[in-house]
């Protein structure tokens, strides 16, 4: 059997699912080809077990993403800081969401003393300046899966640090309130949680609507909900 | 795919499984599709429009600084409200499925896309969590200096060796069109001349193309063939294909009024063989 089995498979799955997409909704992809508002800027892992609109249960247009080696921030990495620009200062993003993710093998290859060769090693610095940061902490933990898990926590906040400092996110925060958030997949659950850093967490629970189950509507007008709610 | 995924030969995908994947995406799925989705309380239609260098509507000032708390709140909560049934219906539908995704990842794909968030990879292709280890930045450009992309390409071909990489482009690319804009755009600049320099590669046959927006879809397709010609050119890729005869790549392009994947139909081996005339790394 070739290659190309493969190759068809994704190619004849896209050709259902647009026949699905365009059945449920005929509006679908007219809409989709207006053009994109995306709430949430995603920074992720390239880690094929962490497809960010799949886990997030949302819909194409929902999510701009930037996925790369272990989810490094790294300041002067003109790929990353693209997006960030494009997503931050054009699409004005509410939300800038940088997320690790259980059994890296970033966060692994920084815990170890082998070099892994070509690039990587040079990509994987700032992994290992954390490391070095905090190794106190992280020697203390017996567990190898914990001690991944740890420094795969501690790389989002040293990535939330740097985010912090991008000069268009300052301002961006300043000007309109966007939130800058560091979470956490459990590739082992499947469940993110919230690791507390960013933006916006001191007053977390004073003015928390919840919102309630709906249809998938894209450029909703909620005007009339608004004064439901109030 | 997740059997197949775990299993020592990722090369075989029977027809069966294809079509499995097919009534899979096919019949609805009552319980999950669409999965929940948080109406709003309060409005995206008074958020400012986006557009390149859209500013500020007069509706953003009127809004009390409480209905941005509470909107920034809810938009923030649905995505974890999401992600909780997501979780549990895989649970539901497999209660081994994360134990599986947990014990390590064996990915087919290197999909390299554009961050435009109406294509996420695994959605448009059926592939699960799992299939395909991605990188997505503005324009799906692959450049020999930019150590973000190589390091993904290097991890992909030498560590986790996926059996294709495929370069998906997009018609309506934000980034090429700003590309086309005699524009300063400040700190996108040395990101985007990459494109530019796409254009001027085949300045001849783009110029005689007259309609604009022709002209545009084209420098779409043109910037895929160019950044799987850039994969083509990395020691990585020479060296595993050199050994293994894999991985193979692909020019896609997709369609967001169809929602359709079309093929450029790179013709892998020929690009192989050209450039090694001069960027040869094989040693």
């Amino acid at each position: 059997m070739s290659a190309d089995n493969t190759f068809h498979y994704a190619l004849s799955s896209n050709n259902a699912w647009a026949g699905y997409k365009a059945h449920q909704n005929p509006q679908f992809f007219p809409k989709l080809a207006g053009g994109q508002s995306p709430e949430i800027l995603w920074i992720g892992c390239s880690d094929s077990r962490c497809p960010e609109t799949t886990i997030l249960g949302m819909q194409p247009g929902d999510v701009f993403v930037h996925r790369n080696i272990a989810n490094i921030i790294s300041p002067t990495d003109i790929n990353t800081t693209a997006v960030i620009e494009y997503a931050v200062a054009n699409l004005k993003v509410k939300h800038v969401v940088l997320c690790g993710h259980s059994a890296c093998g970033g966060a692994a290859a920084a815990l170890s003393d082998a070099r892994v060769g070509g690039v990587l090693d040079t990509w994987l610095l700032p992994l290992k300046t954390v490391r070095f940061n905090h190794a106190e902490e992280l020697d203390a933990i017996t567990d190898e899966k914990e001690r991944i898990m740890r420094i795969a926590q501690l790389n989002v906040e040293a990535g939330i640090k740097v985010l912090m400092n991008n000069a268009t996110i300052r301002e961006a925060i300043a000007e309109r309130g966007l939130e800058v958030h560091g979470v956490f997949f459990d590739i082992s659950c499947g469940r993110i949680k919230e690791l507390g850093c960013g933006t916006a967490h001191a007053g977390k629970g004073d003015h928390v609507v919840r919102g309630k189950h709906g249809q998938l509507v894209f450029g909703q007008d909620g005007e009339a909900a608004i004064a439901a709610a109030q | 795919m997740l059997s197949t995924r775990l299993g020592l030969s990722p090369l075989l995908h029977s027809s069966k499984q294809a079509s499995s994947a097919l009534s899979r995406l096919a019949v609805p799925r009552t319980t999950s599709t669409p999965l929940p989705r948080l109406r709003l309380t309060t409005v995206p239609s008074a958020t400012p429009r986006r557009s390149f260098c859209s500013s500020h509507t007069a509706d953003d000032k009127d809004r009390s600084k409480k209905d941005i708390t509470m909107y920034l709140q809810e938009t923030h909560d649905k995505v974890f409200e999401n992600n909780k049934s997501w979780a549990a219906e895989q649970v539901a539908k497999d209660p081994d499925f994360f134990k599986k995704l947990a014990a390590g990842q064996n990915p087919e794909y290197l999909w390299i896309g554009c961050s435009d968030s109406r294509i996420p990879a695994e959605q448009i292709t059926g592939l699960q969590p799992g299939d395909a280890f991605v990188h997505r930045n503005i324009a799906n450009l692959v450049c020999n200096t930019d150590l973000n992309v190589m390091s993904v390409i290097e991890y992909a071909v030498k560590h986790l060796q996926v059996k294709h990489i495929v370069v998906c482009g997009h018609y309506g690319c934000g980034g090429v069109k700003a590309a086309m804009t005699p524009k300063d755009l400040g700190l996108m600049n040395p990101w985007l001349r990459n494109i530019r320099d796409v254009y001027r590669l085949h300045e001849k046959e783009l110029d005689a193309i007259a309609d604009e927006e022709a002209r545009y879809e084209r420098l779409v397709e043109l910037n895929v063939y160019e950044q799987c010609r850039n994969v083509v050119k990395t020691a990585a890729l020479q060296q595993s294909y050199a050994e293994n005869g894999f991985p193979i790549i692909h020019g896609w392009v997709f369609n967001f009024r169809d929602g359709i994947l079309k093929d450029l139909n790179v013709d892998f081996k020929t690009i192989l063989k050209d450039i090694q005339k001069i960027y040869n790394l094989t040693n």
